[in-house]
């Protein structure tokens, strides 16, 4: 495992935040750049809000411990940047009018190739459609031929944007591997490296 | 060209009979995405899955979290995590970074007597909408379900 950093702002917990620890803390976010812990430039002042930043809990289970199932790509550079799911293709369609239905969506996108799987999620406090849907088609060339031409299609005088949901992934996966609220947590002085591995899947 | 600094995360959990349950996720930039669920009731165990999203699903999700107005809100009015567990939610959006930490919400009821209802909504109701976005994805990536 790389070495990692921990960077303890001892902040008390229940402490309101005050100009003087913000001031410290934009400080310290400049002085990650510098040592090039981070990517963004050392002028930006990040404002920070939240009980989170003050809390010490430190978990070795959850999205920051290790052995993650991954979907691999079986090196098929037909497919391009795209990933196939489990048991298809996963096409996803932004813009969607919050009063379509899934019949227009099969309407539409059955055209391509039988529509195996279709999400049309809705908001939870309107009830109306939240604005996207995802599709399944079994094969690569029905999800591409859909994409290819309802990219920039209207439905219901929205204009619809479509696009594979999941991609190969990116070899720099070191990066950004920690959530950023462990960087900010007190209460562990000079701490550094450590979470200790996940438990063994089952 | 750098991307927009972007981060979100997702976790809500107990310490209770049957140990540490909780669910979480978090995306990046990048479109990486993970998921972890432990449940040890009845023997069920830990999932962890990764997977990457395309830009567009980025794209989504920040406009998502954008119209919900939830980097406005603050936390400090809303009830504190106790021992039926608590709720995390961290966005990184650009400059603003909020980690916002919360008891869990049983329903709307909850919502209304707090001392901050309006705030307590938006965060309500986006962490619905988060999960069920979540779900999607792991429900059609996957053929599980993930809960």
């Amino acid at each position: 495992m790389s070495d990692r950093y921990e960077i303890d702002l001892n902040v008390k917990p229940g402490d309101d935040l005050q100009d003087e620890e913000m001031a410290d803390r934009t400080e310290l976010a400049s002085r990650q750049c510098l040592t090039g812990l981070h990517t963004e430039t050392p002028q930006v002042a990040i404002k920070r809000k939240g009980r989170g930043f003050q809390s010490g809990d430190q978990r070795g289970d959850g999205v920051h411990s290790s052995a993650f199932d991954k979907l691999n790509s079986s090196d098929d550079s037909a497919s391009g940047r795209a990933l196939k799911s489990i048991e298809g293709w996963i096409v996803l369609i932004t813009g969607v009018h919050e009063e379509a239905t899934e019949e227009d969506i099969l309407d539409k996108f059955g055209e391509y190739g039988e529509v195996k799987n279709v999400h049309l999620n809705l908001d939870r406090r309107t009830g109306y459609v939240k604005g996207y849907v995802l599709v399944e088609y079994e094969k690569f060339s029905e999800a591409e031929d859909a994409i290819a031409a309802m990219n920039g299609a209207k439905l219901l005088d929205q204009t619809l944007t479509c696009d594979f949901a999941f991609v190969k992934p990116t070899n720099n996966d070191d990066r950004g591997r920690r959530g950023l609220t462990s960087r900010s947590r007190g209460g562990h002085g000079g701490r550094r490296s450590g979470r200790s591995s996940s438990p063994t899947r089952r | 060209m750098p991307a927009e600094e972007f981060y979100v995360r997702y976790y809500s959990g107990h310490q209770g009979r049957y140990g540490h349950e909780f669910i979480e996720f978090e995306f990046h930039a990048d479109g990486r995405c993970r998921y972890a669920n432990n449940s040890n009731y009845r023997n069920d165990s830990l999932i962890k899955k990764e997977m990457t999203v395309s830009p567009l699903m980025i794209k989504e999700l920040k406009r998502i979290i954008a119209d919900s107005e939830v980097m406005k809100e603050d936390d400090h009015k809303w009830p504190k995590k106790n021992v039926v567990g608590k709720q995390e939610l961290e966005i990184r959006f650009g400059n603003e970074h909020v980690s916002f930490e919360t008891a869990k919400i049983g329903s709307l009821v909850d919502v209304q007597g707090s001392e901050d209802p309006e705030g307590l909504r938006v965060f309500y109701y986006l962490v619905q909408d988060l999960k069920c976005l979540v779900f999607s994805l792991i429900t059609l990536h996957w053929k599980i379900k993930p809960i």
